[in-house]
């Protein structure tokens, strides 16, 4: 028989071996090339030219992370099948085989697997892409007509990926064989026998594991300005580093030391479970460390896609404060306005305020505008009184400002705290701001500050002043009209100039972010799913190595209750270790997060972690169930 | 001296296979063990001596006939009743050690007690008192791997012993050691014996052995053919046992 055929024989006679992983790596293809399939396909042209761009953007995005995503479950799913066949492949070492062709026998096996995977995956990909996007707009509420018209790109583009990431991956593995003493093929599979670690190497690895986890947790929570980009990628760095050495050095540590207490270790059947934990830990460290960062990504996914959603209706919200709004240098607008209104609608709300636009030359300020607007601290107090939107800051002091902004979708500059403004040389520092949509869509295109009366009335004299007024109509239906109505009021003369910005209450422009938030929900989908898979898949596979034990211990004597109550404690470690360091991470990740959209986004991370560990219940269970199967203590 | 039956088997026959294809394994044993008795149970490959274990274990159960285990009929018991029955009454240690390679020697041998709800305190007391006693006190810390053959089956011989059990039963005990740790191992199971710590089943082909045993039985085809007792002299008993062997049947594999 040639190499190929061998090769062959091979994957069919093992094809139960492979298809485990054939199965893994098609499920990352296929959720890459929906994606792709989006990228390439016109279902988002009906939104307009604006969310279409951004949607582009997103799903670039949600692509580079789902690339990064199919590196490291390529990389894992290889690495494990490589151990998984190093003894096999090694006894051809007694055929005389060298390492190199046993090593292309390797290869071209692991070939063969992935390019079915890339087959079943675009399949896949195909028959499901039409749900895919069907689901993405339901969940996003967006009604757009679904069709796939399957194109080349997107089959092109994943299967470039795919195999680049692939190849290059089963090439590592050709090379480690290669590399490999006959010895270590032989005995690849049995590495049982380090079972405890040296204390000293685990202090090192707990010390530095905590001392790096906590130095990516305060990169996190750190404000700035240009810097938080390179923060963040820091903290995504230094945590992954750091759980990855927790479950290396400070957990099997701690497991360790509750071994040698013998007066505790050898109560309520522990004796069983614990040292267990510490066999398991020392191979499985790895695994569970993984998990874990899938988790924190899979809770900040969700976390975020309920910020976006809880975000995009505030947004909205403040954008349609006001219907219309006029800028005007006229003082006695308001009678006018509101008469034209009310030909056509009623107007439900008004609010009307002075204010001082600045030439951008007098004032410095973080962020640079060519005008930029004042108002005093009694004239809001007015204003806020009519509208009924209540004032929640103090009279600035006369060197003082609060800003009054918008609601920002993610902002990456974070710091906000001692900034100072400086207006015609004097400097003021800002005390706070608030997004209370006191000026309505106003505030969104311009920076507005709160000054002390006396310091407004100082500044009068250097800039021009202006005066809003701000309606929104009974009913949105007569938007149109109103518009058409107030046109009137509208002039740019030497006298006087009056300017109309108009928000339409059925305007769409943000249903990207709508999608935003159905990826931020997909990508949750994806990490708990390889997550929780990566999880069972182990335990799956270790409770075979259980069943040993499991005999032994019924021989003795050991009720099959008792080792069915050692499992599942066991099993409560292993999904319960990678939850909490989720679950703490998760509270720098979602903080960081929090600080981007300038809000306290604690009960959105308590309700995603509760997500999380409902899913994560479910394949407890499951685990369990087929765990005291394998292990032969099953009901 | 007035002894007390740990093991009682009456008539006890098994058979295996589907009606109309079966063989019989056990072909109507009877026999007895009493308190301190310290039996071996030998017989050419076939003869049935797994067998026998298995059930005596009560890991199988016979087709016909009775297991009394310290007064208790075993072939009645429910599941739970066994693995009680098997914990608190009966020391089991295998040709092959089973001890668990995932914890460390002091952990095994102190399994049984901790897992049948005695303190901390009084599990470490006792397995390190067995341990001095089977030499092993420096080698609690370490885990199977890193023990020889002998170590690990005194080992497992702590970890049957540690219970106090009714009976120990042993299935090749020495199978797997050289001969100078089969002889250790065999003079210990001899002096627990002989304190009278221990009742002792050793099922075993190996005639050297045997001859640790106070009686042998000599089990074939099924059926238990003769009962051989030592007297003073354990060479002598060593000499009784293969002639034995040998009116039996050379041709027989002892296996």
């Amino acid at each position: 028989m040639g190499m190929m055929g061998l090769v062959w024989q091979n994957f069919r006679s093992g094809f139960k071996n492979y298809l485990s992983l054939i199965l893994s790596l098609s499920f990352t293809v296929l959720v890459f090339f929906n994606f792709q399939n989006i990228l390439y396909s016109d279902a988002f042209a009906v939104l307009g030219s604006r969310n279409r761009e951004y949607i582009g953007i997103l799903i670039q995005m949600t692509s580079f992370v789902l690339g990064c995503f199919m590196v490291f479950f390529i990389w894992y799913s290889v690495s494990v099948f490589l151990r998984q066949r190093k003894k096999e492949i090694g006894i051809y070492v007694f055929m005389g085989l060298t390492n190199q062709r046993i090593g292309r026998l390797y290869l071209a096996e692991t070939v063969l697997t992935g390019l079915s995977a890339l087959g079943l995956g675009i399949v896949l990909g195909m028959l499901t892409a039409g749900l895919f996007q069907m689901i993405l707009l339901a969940i996003s509420d967006l009604a757009v007509e679904i069709r796939f018209v399957p194109a080349i790109e997107p089959i092109v583009v994943t299967a470039v990926v795919y195999l680049s990431i692939y190849l290059f991956f089963a090439l590592m593995g050709y090379v480690n064989i290669a590399r490999s003493s006959v010895l270590g093929m032989i005995s690849a599979a049995k590495r049982n026998e380090y079972v405890r670690q040296s204390r000293g190497m685990l202090f090192v690895r707990a010390f530095l594991g905590v001392w790096i986890l906590g130095w990516g947790y305060s990169l996190a929570l750190k404000e700035g300005r240009s810097s938080v980009m390179g923060n963040a990628f820091g903290a995504v760095v230094m945590v992954t580093a750091g759980v990855y050495l927790l479950f290396g050095g400070l957990i099997p540590l701690v497991f360790q030391t509750l071994a040698e207490r013998k007066h505790f270790l050898y109560q309520k059947g522990r004796v069983l479970w614990i040292n267990s934990v510490i066999f398991r830990m020392q191979k499985n460290y790895r695994t569970y460390a993984v998990v874990s960062v899938l988790m924190l990504c899979s809770v900040t996914a969700l976390a975020m896609g309920f910020a976006m959603r809880g975000r995009y209706e505030n947004i909205i919200q403040f954008e349609n404060t006001y219907t219309f709004q006029l800028l005007s240098s006229r003082p006695d607008l308001d009678g006018q306005a509101r008469a034209l209104i009310e030909r056509v609608d009623s107007v439900a709300m008004s609010s009307r305020i002075q204010m001082l636009s600045l030439d951008g030359s007098l004032v410095e300020a973080r962020e640079h505008y060519s005008k930029y607007a004042f108002v005093s601290y009694s004239g809001l107090r007015k204003l806020a009184k009519e509208t009924g939107m209540g004032l929640t800051f103090e009279e600035p002091g006369e060197d003082e400002v609060f800003k009054i902004s918008h609601l920002y979708l993610l902002s990456l500059i974070t710091g906000r705290s001692d900034v100072e403004i400086t207006i015609h040389g004097k400097s003021y520092r800002q005390t706070g701001d608030s997004s209370v949509p006191y000026l309505g869509y106003l505030q969104e295109s311009m920076s507005f500050y709160v000054l002390n009366d006396e310091e407004y009335e100082k500044l009068l004299p250097l800039g021009e002043v202006l005066y809003t007024y701000n309606y929104r109509i009974e009913d949105g239906k007569h938007f149109e009209k109103v518009r058409e109505s107030l046109d009137v009021l509208v002039e740019d003369t030497s006298e006087h100039n009056t300017a109309r910005v108009a928000i339409d209450p059925e305007n769409h422009e943000l249903d990207w972010v709508k999608i935003m938030y159905s990826i931020c929900i997909f990508m949750f989908l994806v990490f708990i799913l390889a997550s929780g898979s990566i999880l069972f898949m182990k335990l799956y596979n270790d409770a075979f190595e259980e069943k040993e034990r499991c005999r032994i211990l019924r021989r003795m004597g050991m009720d099959r209750i008792r080792l069915q109550r050692a499992a599942a404690a066991e099993l409560a470690v292993a999904y319960g270790l990678p939850f909490l360091v989720m679950g703490i991470s998760s509270l720098f990740s979602v903080g960081a997060l929090g600080k981007m959209m300038f809000t306290n986004l604690f009960a959105v991370n308590f309700v995603s972690v509760l997500v999380v560990f409902g899913i994560l219940a479910c394949w407890y269970v499951l685990s369990l169930w087929a765990y005291e199967r394998n292990a032969g203590i099953g009901r | 001296m007035n002894k007390n039956p740990v093991v009682q088997i009456k008539n006890l026959v098994k058979d295996y296979g589907t009606k109309g294809f079966q063989t019989k394994v056990l072909k109507g044993i009877d026999f007895t063990i009493e308190k301190d008795d310290f039996i071996a149970v030998m017989g050419p490959s076939g003869s049935g001596k797994t067998t026998l274990l298995n059930i005596l274990s009560t890991i199988d159960q016979p087709t016909m006939g009775t297991v009394f285990v310290d007064g208790q009929e075993v072939t009645r018991m429910s599941n739970r009743e066994l693995s009680k029955l098997r914990r608190d009454k009966i020391g089991f240690i295998f040709q092959d050690y089973n001890l668990l390679d995932t914890m460390t020697l002091q952990d095994n041998i102190a399994l049984p007690l901790s897992l049948g709800g005695v303190s901390g305190r009084e599990c470490v007391e006792r397995v390190e008192k067995l341990a001095r006693r089977f030499g092993l006190e420096e080698h609690l810390k370490k885990y199977p791997y890193q023990l020889s053959g002998g170590q690990k089956q005194r080992g497992a011989t702590c970890r049957a012993l540690i219970t106090g059990p009714e009976i120990i039963f042993a299935d090749e005990p020495t199978g797997a050691l050289d001969s100078k740790a089969g002889r250790e191992l065999l003079e210990c199971l001899r002096g627990v014996n002989e304190n009278g710590q221990a009742t002792i089943l050793m099922v075993t082909h190996d005639p050297f052995c045997a001859s640790y045993a106070r009686d042998v039985y000599m089990l074939c085809d099924g059926r238990m053919i003769c009962r051989i007792s030592r007297g003073a002299d354990r060479k002598e008993f060593y000499d009784r046992i293969i002639d034995m062997q040998t009116s039996m049947g050379g041709e027989l594999s002892w296996g």
